[in-house]
């Protein structure tokens, strides 16, 4: 490994140097209030389930919604081609309606 | 923590397994010397350390079922505790560029002490130079900051970082250089700016 620069050798052998805090047990509360959350934390709340849900729906909404187009493509195009073709109609012109019957 | 000899820990595990709320204060209690030690040595600036603690507490026991005793119990937790202070060093916004003149006075005379060949470091200001250490590991990466902190003040060996961190040795020697490299260069900066 590459040796330390020189000042930092000196820099850290005086820093080992500083007194520790010796304090090493827990705040009066610390650990009820950490099992407390953590036992709480284990319960999945709604919030939780809705998301993990709602991610679940959405995605299969979104599987179903492709399914369904790609199952009735023919008569979405076929509605579509119906569609452009209605201009040319007269089935919902009442006096070309009246001519047809006349000559009918 | 490891002191406590009577200590039923596999016991109180399979206690808080089956969510006995005192067991599990038993457990918080009987590790938080282990956990906050760590917490102390790797705090980045700014973070209250019950904080963190108690964050890394929550980790443990979120991922208790993970846990399948290849490791001792307390190793698994120290490396939840060090992944959680890389984690927080990580999201700490980068500091602005080391300065000599935005240091203390005191630290600014150690800096002078430890740059300066021939000077040492006077016992009463290790308190001092353990802040400008701080400052220093600042400007590292928090992974690199990490292995330099393990390695020089806790003068851990390789196969003790490897096994606190889970990273194999040759990263950490990588890691090691390019920290070391840094440090020199921040050096040779300070020193020139000084001098000029």
């Amino acid at each position: 490994m590459k040796p330390n620069p020189p000042e930092w050798d000196r820099l850290v052998a005086a820093a080992r140097r500083a007194p520790y805090d010796q304090d090493m047990s827990a705040p009066y509360g610390f650990a009820a209030r950490v099992a407390a959350l953590s036992q709480s934390a284990d319960r999945p709340g709604l919030a939780f389930v809705f998301q993990r849900v709602s991610l679940r729906a959405m995605g299969l909404a979104a599987a179903l919604a492709v399914a369904a187009v790609a199952i009735n493509f023919t008569s979405v195009r076929h509605l579509f081609d119906n569609q452009a073709a209605a201009p040319t109609q007269t089935a919902d012109d009442p006096t070309s309606e009246l001519v047809d019957l006349a000559s009918s | 923590m490891a002191e406590d000899q009577s200590f039923d820990l596999a016991g109180c595990l399979l206690r808080v397994r089956g969510r006995d709320q005192e067991a599990a204060r038993q457990l918080v209690d009987h590790l938080y010397p282990l956990v906050i030690r760590i917490v102390r040595s790797h705090l980045p600036r700014r973070v209250a350390e019950e904080d963190l603690a108690q964050e890394i507490f929550l980790k443990m026991f979120t991922r208790l079922d993970q846990y399948q005793g290849a490791v001792p119990f307390p190793h698994w937790v120290s490396r939840i505790a060090v992944t959680t202070c890389i984690d927080q060093l990580r999201a700490q916004k980068r500091r602005p560029e080391f300065r000599w003149a935005d240091l203390p006075e005191n630290e600014a005379e150690v800096l002078q002490a430890v740059t300066a060949d021939t000077a040492a470091v006077a016992p009463d200001e290790s308190v001092a130079a353990k802040e400008l250490v701080g400052r220093l590991l600042d400007e590292l990466k928090p992974e690199d900051r990490m292995v330099i902190q393990l390695l020089d003040l806790e003068q851990k060996t390789l196969a003790e970082i490897s096994a606190l961190t889970g990273w194999n040795q040759s990263l950490i020697k990588v890691r090691a250089f390019r920290a070391r490299r840094k440090l020199q260069k921040l050096f040779a900066e300070l020193k020139k700016k000084e001098g000029s």
